[in-house]
């Protein structure tokens, strides 16, 4: 940044000794004028605003009123809203499903996209081709993915049920259900959040990894470290700013996704799957009681916010570094 | 009145206009003018030139709601009876359609935007909307003059009977009997197919055990799960409230089909029932895979539609009798509100009437999927469905001629209330009975927690 600003400055004198007036004014100005570095930051400042502070704030004044879908006017309740959703069964299994979820798809993702940040940091013949395939799940609309998805897992027309059927490992009528039964309903919906997921997290750990200089890991090889060794006390130690900054990215994507877990199991079996983002989208909007939907979905907030405080921390020394 | 306001704004710019040219006009004042003049043609339309076009404007109505599982039906509502209704009463009539579970998510955006659809069609009582909807007493009383009363069905999905308000207008509803897999059935000793819940019990697990085929009856988060909970529940005696809206869900009747639904699941159904979604039942038993499934009839009307040959090997059966009584939901109920925000209200009231007047069309276009609020619609609906040319055999929905002695609306024995709907749409009963059904809980300690959640519930919407 101080680079291109100092570059800049260069061709703004080269162009006032060279040209005109007029043009040197704007060049100046565009390093240095207020006005204009305040316009250009405007559009961001707003959007963020309009999209994500309005429904914030709508979001916390919701939470402490009796509004319902229907609702003309609204009244201050107090907590009245977070201790009736505490009492709820379905809330005390979504908080936990929620950090069951966001946890255990972390540590896949974390890994999965060290592994294939390694393996794709090397040239190789085809290395475009599956970077391309990788990067495909997130360019992709999540709900298609989803979709996709629930096919594959689908109890009746599963491909994988088929070629287990058809390999005899099960017989009929007796293949997994993969969201039927609890466990297998959550480790389905945390693999394909992984699956979503992994392509952001690769992408970021190999810049991580092309950043660290190649003289280290090659001199701890010339020394005699093997590859394991290179990885986990050079390579690895070396990418954990870079690994934090992805987990903690993960974390709130996570934390707030609602898109799986709808199209892949609505909650289900029996809550086994429900997250407080899905949970608050059932009882705020289609049941119509807004300020029990609100109160669920803020109850992550400080947690959120400890996480994001941390994030842009860890960002912050990852780009001084 | 609208009308008549553009009139006078149009004239008086008009005047403004010829007075200005009986003055000498410079190239300024000709511009303002000219510009002004352009506003107020904007303003008034064609009507600034042609003002009888006025008193002959087009309306719009704005329609919107599910795609039908009878395609056919759709292809009717707007090819045919709203272009036509259109064309008589000089309104475009535009509808859409959208995915049934898209529909309280669309409302609830349309709401508060106080912008959107002029007639707005749920499938279920959409009582928590009632503070923005126009009541539908007029409406009611209107069809009643011409077609006789609705159903208690109807008054019970639609009616709130504390503010003394319909917050809905209820056309029909749809049944919601057992389909059975005819071949299987008569193989154990069922020829007509069960008829008890006693009998689906004993021969679905016989048929579990001779040929492997599951029993379909859902335990997952969606609609056609709730329905047939509901409808054990009830044929057991239990009910989520009582007449008077006081939650009774904990009772003995409910602890008992608790243990019902146990035994059922775990002699003939697989865990393939806990991952279902509204059309899942419908492919496992047109794929041959399901010995029975509670859904509408848009199991075998597909299999007709498509000439599959299992059509003929799916039979339709009334709702099952339990120890109490027989008794199923409704399993879906049309219920059109027009917002108190909605731009032609009186339109909207107008289409409702003509659609009841048209119903008989209604049933047969929507092949007998949509059973009339109004009987009196369909004078001969028994003798119709009883002889239905795409049905194999033909007679094979005769077994709905009697469908509202045993149909119900949700909230049975009371109404469908705010707090019932929550209950509904965050699955109390489904995972009560799917928890039982596992063993994850025992039949006491899932009633009572449904109990608590139903008061929590309650106590919100009071």
């Amino acid at each position: 940044m101080s680079e291109m600003g100092e570059s800049s400055v260069t061709v703004a004198e080269a162009v006032k000794s060279s040209r005109s007036g007029r043009i040197r004014v704007r060049r100046a100005g565009t390093a240095q004028d207020p006005v204009l570095g305040t316009l250009m930051f405007a559009p961001a400042v707003l959007y963020l605003l309009a999209i994500i502070g309005v429904p914030f704030v709508l979001a916390f004044i919701y939470a402490f009123s009796d509004i319902r879908i229907g609702s003309n006017t609204i009244h201050f309740v107090g907590l009245a809203n977070f201790r009736s959703v505490i009492q709820s069964p379905s809330f005390k299994v979504a908080l936990q499903n929620s950090f069951i979820f966001t946890i255990f798809s972390q540590i896949v993702v974390i890994i999965g996209s060290t592994i294939l940040a390694i393996a794709l940091e090397n040239a190789f013949r085809g290395r475009g081709i599956i970077r391309f395939l990788i990067l495909l799940p997130w360019v992709a609309p999540i709900s298609l993915g989803a979709i996709g998805w629930k096919w594959i897992l689908d109890s009746l027309y599963s491909v994988i049920n088929w070629v287990l059927v058809a390999v005899h490992l099960y017989k009929p009528y007796s293949a997994p259900m993969w969201l039927g039964e609890p466990h297998l309903a959550m480790a389905s919906v945390i693999l394909v959040h992984s699956w979503r997921l992994l392509p952001f997290s690769t992408v970021i750990l190999l810049a991580g990894l092309t950043a660290i200089p190649k003289e280290i890991p090659e001199a701890a090889e010339v020394d005699g470290a093997g590859f394991w060794r290179v990885l986990f006390e050079i390579t690895i130690p070396m990418m954990l700013p870079i690994i934090s900054v992805a987990v903690l990215f993960g974390i709130i994507f996570t934390f707030t996704d609602i898109a799986v877990v709808y199209i892949l199991t609505a909650g289900g079996p029996f809550d086994s799957t429900q997250v407080l983002p899905s949970l608050a989208f059932f009882t705020g909007i289609l049941s119509g009681d807004i300020a029990a939907g609100a109160a669920i979905s803020l109850f992550l907030v400080p947690l959120l916010v400890i996480i994001a405080y941390l994030m842009l921390r860890v960002a912050a020394r990852a780009e001084v570094s | 009145m609208d009308e008549e306001k553009k009139f006078s704004t149009n004239e008086k710019s008009g005047e403004k206009v010829t007075n200005q040219e009986n003055n000498s006009v410079s190239r300024r004042d000709f511009i303002k003018i000219a510009g002004a003049g352009t506003i107020a043609a904007g303003f008034g339309g064609p009507y600034f030139l042609f003002p009888e076009r006025a008193q002959a404007q087009q309306k719009t109505l704005k329609i919107i709601q599910w795609s039908h599982f009878v395609p056919e039906y759709d292809k009717w509502f707007d090819g045919v009876f709203t272009k036509q209704w259109g064309e008589k009463n000089n309104t475009n009539v535009t509808v859409d359609h959208i995915n049934l579970t898209e529909l309280p998510a669309r409302a609830a955006a349309e709401v508060s935007a106080k912008k959107g659809h002029d007639l707005f069609m749920f499938l279920s009582p959409p009582a928590a909307f009632e503070p923005q909807t126009l009541d539908m007493a007029h409406v009611y009383q209107e069809v009643e003059r011409k077609h006789g009363k609705k159903i208690d069905l109807a008054q019970k999905s639609t009616y709130n009977p504390k503010t003394r308000k319909y917050f809905a207008f209820s056309d029909s509803y749809v049944p919601d009997p057992g389909n059975w897999y005819k071949d299987w059935w008569a193989e154990v000793g069922y020829a007509n197919g069960p008829d008890t819940w006693d009998d689906l019990r004993t021969g679905a697990k016989k048929i579990r055990d001779k040929n492997g085929h599951p029993c379909g009856l859902g335990l997952s988060q969606e609609l056609d799960t709730s329905m047939a909970v509901r409808a054990l529940l009830w044929s057991f005696g239990g009910a989520e409230q009582d007449a008077n809206g006081n939650v009774t869900i904990n009772s003995k009747q409910t602890v008992d089909a608790l243990k019902f639904m146990k035994a059922l699941y775990q002699e003939s159904e697989t865990p393939e029932v806990f991952t279902w979604d509204p059309s899942s039942n419908n492919r496992a038993m047109l794929a041959g895979k399901t010995s029975f499934v509670m859904n509408a009839i848009s199991v075998t009307r597909q299999a007709e539609r498509e000439h599959q040959p299992i059509s003929s090997k799916i039979m339709v059966c009334r709702a099952l009798k339990g120890p109490v009584r027989r008794m199923a939901a409704e399993h879906v109920m049309d219920c059109y509100v027009i917002w108190n925000f909605a731009d032609n209200k009186d339109g909207a009231q107008k289409f409702l009437v003509d659609y009841i007047d048209a119903f008989h069309d209604v049933f047969t276009n929507s092949q007998f999927y949509n059973f009339p609020c109004f009987p009196s619609t369909v004078p001969d609906l028994k003798k119709e469905i009883a002889n239905d040319p795409r049905a194999d055999p033909a007679n094979k929905y005769a077994v709905l001629g009697d469908v509202l002695d045993w149909a119900t609306n949700v909230g049975y024995p009371g109404y469908a209330t705010a707090a019932i709907d929550e209950a509904f749409r965050t699955w109390v009963l489904p995972t009560m009975f799917a928890k039982v059904a596992r063993g994850d809980e025992t039949p006491e300690n899932a009633a009572s927690a449904a109990e608590q959640e139903y008061k929590r519930i309650f106590a919100r919407w009071k």
